[in-house]
């Protein structure tokens, strides 16, 4: 009982103190956050500063040049776009490079999908054929790029966009949509597979009736980068395009001819366009995922 | 018990296609490059003699190896940049952060850019760099400098600034992932055993983040070594990487020094890759 | 601040501790004391609040109100690294960048210690925890076992006032269990360390503590000595959660000599009324352990029910027949002894149990 009174006399007088000591170690570890938060914040602004002025500018009037001021607001650099001449027309290169990323995107998938599933098989020489892969990451653009145009020339093989640019590409975009299966199936639970074959389903139909839809959404991952990647790719179209040229070559040719706002409202369109796939990937990814787990319990 | 019996004939067969695609597309034609490379006499042809002229006619330029050297310079710069930035962003996200509505938007906000075009984003820094530019805009409307300053297009500086815009979140990416797969529990053992927040993270979590941080490295070194688009953008054609040079080389048809070059690319990249592998095992994190 | 003599004795004490996390309570008004070298288990199924009141204890929660005192020193706003504590995490928390004995010595590292002291003590405590010869391995490469040694030899190495264990045989294969759970009471008694040890197993909360305390929907429902908490369940919730136990449910009636007489659905009861204060007509529950049920009682026992055997089971050295009572609750009757079962399941008999072996529940 004379335990419990000194503890109630006590209480007030030990509310303060503790207030002072808190403050000690409770601001520090605050101050850290806010310095790191203002770094990240800034980062932000950084990285993102440009391309909402690239976005604002070309927006600029018809008097308007590559910086501020604007000259009014007008879609004039839009018009001028899609009323191109033959010289600067981009709809063309639109076309290929956005033909070209879903055909990457498709091939992508089923490669990725194949390739991830063998090694989970894992067979002799597995380890070699990840690092064979990874070397699609790692090798850079312009000797992938330079070394199979280099190669079709020995070989007297025409460079297009849609066979030897395709071709390379895939060198680009496996590699991702390999790594983001191989996650995937690191996630997935086997034993799901092991109840469905007690049950009688050959290695195929669990396959095609348990594995494929429950990892779907990472089959969805993988085709963003599929797409992505390759809508964007830059250093391996370079060398192995040939004559028609895709989306950034054609950027890049006009950038060296002149710039005008009118660069700023194909890269405008370009990001949004990229924004508008990373959209639609994520919406089917959320409404895929969804699927699954309401089928779960 | 799987979908694939392990060592099956079947997961053979499904890795082939993959396996030859990739042989086919980037290990030929680099071993090409690398054959291309030492092919003397006056034709191009896979019957030229083989011979080291190329390469000791390219180092005996000092104007090219200083080219080597400037590279090297440059990625050491943009990995010091990246690294020191990506970690605090990471660290930030992952660990500071605790509203998680806040840390998806923030994450959201860092990763978006990624998926759209890297010589896009480069072009975008073009209106800011210049004589008058955004950034000399704001520094006069600040009366931080009355005249413009052109030290920004067409500069190693510009360069690097987009560059670091472009390649920060490679360097962070792989310390989020790592970051995340550190249980709170490590953390708070060392606490309870009178570890400091500066000591967890010395002797805990950086060891435990580090792999990331070697990974986060690699992919930064090697866009930088390659990077050719980026310093043409911003750089005109008054600034040159080794990548520059590989194009310039082949714009001019000089096929064997372009090999050269690229080979000594390939040669630095994988020099660095080795030593990066020594410190860490690549497939923990892709797994 | 005045440190009389009492309060220079209590290792630990918590006043009123509340956490809450948005509109959930997780810790609600918790008070708590522990003497010099105590065994405390903090006994509650999941959920109940007592994981949070060892993190808040450690330092790794702030409560939002209500003191912590350790050792008689206020510590409520301090962080892990200022108090006098250890603690032993559920999945143990070993770091897997470090040799067992890097681990180990962590702790000595912090506190400053010379490197020759660490290393030494470090080989002592490995040798006394007869696990030398994994002193240069990987916590990856250890069997949980091996792992849980480890956590334990790390925290008490740097010898704290408290040492804070949460759920530490949660993780070890069943029949390992007895076996630490014995090395760590010895241990316990020999160091002179406090143990806060938060577990939902009653055989380990029973057997080791010397206070257990009993938690539910964020507030202590009962502490005490084991025997006490076994013989004496304070509330129904302690009386339902502890095994062994028959609660029934009722209204109060008059109180005759001590006695208050309880009507339920199986009949009317006789319960030894204490301090009960509540109306006649209120409801209250009692429960009566299940080895003080008598077979074919005689005249003196008053509390009389009638069952029907449902089964029979036999576990360690109890054999528990269950029989169902007229408003279809079951009765729980041990008998101690490998004895043959006293009836066949399907048969009517009739049990007692004398009124001073009835314990009734705090309203």
């Amino acid at each position: 009982m004379t335990q419990v009174t000194i503890a109630k006399a006590e209480a007030p007088a030990a509310a303060p103190r503790r207030a002072v000591r808190r403050l000690d170690h409770r601001t520090r570890s605050r101050i850290t956050a806010w310095m790191l938060g203002g770094i990240t914040l800034l980062f932000l602004l950084y990285q993102w500063l440009p391309i909402l002025t690239l976005g604002l500018l070309s927006f600029s009037g018809p008097t308007g040049g590559t910086t501020f001021p604007m000259n009014g607001v007008s879609l004039h650099w839009y018009r001028e776009l899609w009323d191109a001449s033959i010289m600067n027309d981009f709809k063309p290169p639109l076309a290929r490079s956005f033909l070209l990323a879903l055909a990457c995107s498709a091939t992508t998938v089923v490669l990725a999908v194949m390739a991830a599933q063998a090694v989970r098989g894992r067979f002799r020489g597995n380890g070699l054929f990840f690092y064979l892969l990874l070397l699609g990451i790692m090798a850079p653009g312009i000797l992938v790029g330079f070394g199979f145009a280099l190669l079709m020339r020995l070989m007297g093989i025409e460079l297009s966009w849609d066979t030897t640019a395709f071709v390379t590409h895939v060198t680009w975009t496996l590699p991702f949509g390999f790594l983001t299966m191989l996650a995937v199936f690191n996630r997935f639970d086997a034993r799901l597979e092991e109840a469905a074959l007690t049950l009688g389903a050959s290695r195929l139909t669990t396959f095609r009736r348990v594995t494929l839809p429950i990892v779907l959404p990472g089959v969805m991952g993988a085709g963003l980068f599929g797409f992505s990647l390759s809508y964007d790719e830059y250093p391996r179209s370079l060398f192995t395009t040939g004559a028609d040229l895709t989306l950034p070559l054609a950027v890049m040719a006009q950038l060296d001819r002149q710039l005008t706002p009118e660069l700023y409202a194909i890269g405008t369109t370009t990001t949004a366009f990229s924004f508008i796939a990373i959209g639609i990937f994520t919406f089917a990814f959320w409404v895929l995922r969804r699927r699954v787990q309401a089928r779960k319990p | 018990m799987s979908t694939i019996r392990p060592g099956s004939p079947t997961s053979y067969w499904l890795a082939v296609p993959a396996a030859a695609w990739m042989l086919a597309a980037v290990v030929v034609p680099t071993l090409l490059l690398l054959w291309v490379s030492f092919w003397g006499g006056r034709a191009f042809s896979t019957a030229s003699p083989l011979t080291f002229d190329n390469y000791i006619r390219f180092f005996s330029n000092g104007a090219y190896l200083g080219l080597v050297l400037s590279t090297f310079g440059q990625a050491a710069l943009l990995m010091a940049i990246t690294g020191t930035l990506g970690y605090s962003i990471a660290y930030f996200l992952v660990v500071k952060l605790q509203s998680a509505r806040w840390r998806t938007a923030l994450f959201l906000a860092f990763v978006i850019p990624f998926w759209t075009s890297t010589l896009i984003r480069a072009i975008a820094w073009v209106p800011f760099l210049g004589v008058n530019g955004v950034i000399n805009q704001a520094l006069i409307f600040l009366g931080l400098t009355s005249a413009p300053i052109e030290a920004f297009l067409y500069s190693m500086a510009g360069i690097t600034m987009a560059q670091v815009s472009l390649y920060t979140m490679l360097a962070a990416g792989p310390v989020v992932y790592m970051l995340n797969t550190i249980p709170p529990a490590l953390r708070e053992a060392a606490m309870t055993l009178k570890a400091t927040p500066f000591t967890v993270w010395r002797r805990i979590i950086f060891p435990l983040t580090l792999p990331g941080v070697v990974i986060g490295q690699v992919l930064v070194f090697l866009n930088v070594m390659a990077d050719f688009a980026t310093v043409a953008t911003i750089g005109g054609n008054k600034h040159a990487l080794l990548g520059n040079l590989v194009l310039n080389f082949y714009e001019g048809s000089q096929l064997r020094f372009a090999s050269v070059v690229a080979v000594l690319l390939m040669v630095c990249m994988l020099a660095g890759v080795a030593l990066a592998l020594r410190v860490v095992d690549i497939r923990k994190l892709g797994a | 601040m005045p440190e009389g003599p009492l309060l220079t004795q209590l290792d630990l004490e918590l006043r009123g501790i509340r956490k809450r996390y948005g509109s959930f309570t997780a810790v609600d008004g918790v008070s708590l004391e522990v003497g010099k070298g105590q065994f405390v288990c903090l006994l509650g199924p999941s959920g109940c609040g007592k994981t949070t009141t060892l993190r808040c204890i450690a330092g790794l929660e702030e409560p939002d109100d209500g003191d912590i005192l350790i050792g008689g020193r206020e510590v409520t706003g301090d962080p892990p690294w200022k108090r006098d504590i250890a603690m032993m995490f559920q999945d143990f928390a070993l770091f897997p960048h470090m040799s067992v004995a890097k681990q180990i010595g962590f702790g000595l590292e912090m506190q400053g210690r010379p490197r020759a002291e660490i290393e030494a003590r470090v080989r002592e405590v490995l040798a006394s925890f007869e696990i030398l010869p994994l002193a240069d391995r990987r916590p990856a490469s250890l069997s949980g076992g091996q792992k849980q040694r480890v956590a334990l030899a790390r925290a008490m190495v740097t010898e704290p006032r408290i040492l804070l264990l949460d759920e530490p045989i949660g993780a070890l294969d069943y029949s390992l269990r007895e076996t630490v759970m014995l090395e760590l009471k010895l241990l316990q008694q020999r160091s002179g360390i406090s143990f806060i040890w938060v577990t939902h197993d009653q055989n380990e909360a029973f057997s080791l503590g010397d206070l257990v305390v009993v938690m539910n929907h964020a507030r202590i429902e009962q502490q005490g000595p084991p025997e006490e908490i076994l013989a004496r369940p304070r509330t129904p919730f302690v009386a339902g959660f502890v095994q062994g136990n028959n609660v029934f449910r009722g209204k109060a009636g008059a109180i005759e000599a001590g006695l208050l007489r309880i009507v339920t659905e199986v009949g009317e009861f006789l319960v030894p009324a204490g301090a009960h204060t509540a109306a006649p007509g209120a409801l209250v529950s009692f429960s009566v352990r299940a080895e003080r049920i008598i077979d074919q009682p005689d005249a003196a026992v008053r509390n009389r029910v009638t069952g029907r055997c449902t089964a029979v089971e036999f576990f360690g050295a109890v054999r528990r027949h269950v029989l169902e009572l007229a408003d279809g609750s079951l009765l729980k009757y041990d008998q101690f002894g490998a004895l043959a079962p006293r009836f066949v399941t399907g048969q009517v008999v009739d049990l007692g149990w004398r009124a001073e072996d009835a314990v009734l529940h705090a309203p």
